[in-house]
């Protein structure tokens, strides 16, 4: 079942879907970066709820800002997961020496990245919550997002670490034969 | 450009003898952009695929793979 799903997950990635968003390395490295931004929103959404929560405001921008994260982050993961052809995707044995490779040195940045990231969040929770002592307190949802932000941040790092470095793939040659029959 | 580029003469086999870059990839069990990366010098192969892609072409891997540019054909060097 689950290699099934795996195979087919490997054709759908070959397929391209409007590869003129991600033809040029600009505009992957765009792509890249909307995702990117899209999971910091996750961040931003867990120190407002720090600073608001609990709240009928809070509750409002949570869902806003989590409408506005996935309205782009859906769209611009599933492009770089076609762009890359499964490179941070696709079990390690779909994979070929190269990919694998391109793969092993996303995550390695991307566990520094994050690496850096979970620290931060670490310093502000201390800053945060420094000389209260006992009575220190974070709103439950602050503590849900945050653990959301980084479970995400870690997972889709890799991805669009392959997407920023992706070289201009080499084009299809039963696209060039089609090119010159119709010229 | 990088120090530790290697060299090599796939897209000229490969044209040579009219298999195409699905066709090799398939053979090598790689993805068929790895061979045009490979082409274009943008990836250096392991040992490994080095020496399969030699043994497909039934050539030495000194005929496909150099550290040095190969000379262009027609140039006397």
């Amino acid at each position: 079942m689950r290699s099934r799903w795996q195979r087919y997950q490997r054709e759908a990635l070959e397929k391209d879907m409007a590869p003129a968003a991600y033809a040029t390395r600009a505009r992957r490295r765009v792509i890249a970066g909307l995702a990117a931004f899209s999971v910091a929103l996750l961040w931003v959404d867990a120190a407002v709820s720090w600073f608001l929560a609990p709240s009928d405001l809070a509750v409002t921008i949570n869902f806003v800002l989590l409408a506005i994260m996935l309205v782009i982050y859906l769209p611009a993961v599933t492009l770089l997961n076609v762009a890359s052809r499964g490179t941070a995707a696709l079990p390690a044995r779909m994979l070929d020496e190269r990919q694998a490779a391109e793969r092993l040195r996303a995550v390695a940045t991307g566990h520094r990245i994050t690496f850096g990231l979970i620290g931060l969040a670490l310093a502000a929770v201390v800053a945060g919550t420094w000389g209260e002592g006992d009575t220190a307190r974070i709103p439950a949802a602050a503590v849900f997002i945050l653990l959301l932000a980084i479970w995400l941040t870690h997972l889709v790092m890799p991805l669009i670490i392959v997407g920023w470095r992706m070289p201009d793939p080499v084009p299809d040659e039963d696209d060039e034969r089609d090119e010159h029959d119709d010229a | 450009m990088s120090s530790e580029e290697v060299f090599n003469r796939i897209a000229v086999l490969r044209a040579e003898r009219g298999i195409s870059r699905r066709d090799l990839a398939t053979a090598l069990g790689v993805h068929y952009q790895t061979v045009g990366y490979l082409e274009r010098g943008e990836y250096s192969p392991s040992l490994y695929l080095a020496l399969r892609i030699a043994e497909y072409f039934e050539v030495p891997v000194e005929v496909v793979f150099s550290l040095k540019p190969f000379p262009r054909l027609g140039s006397r060097s």
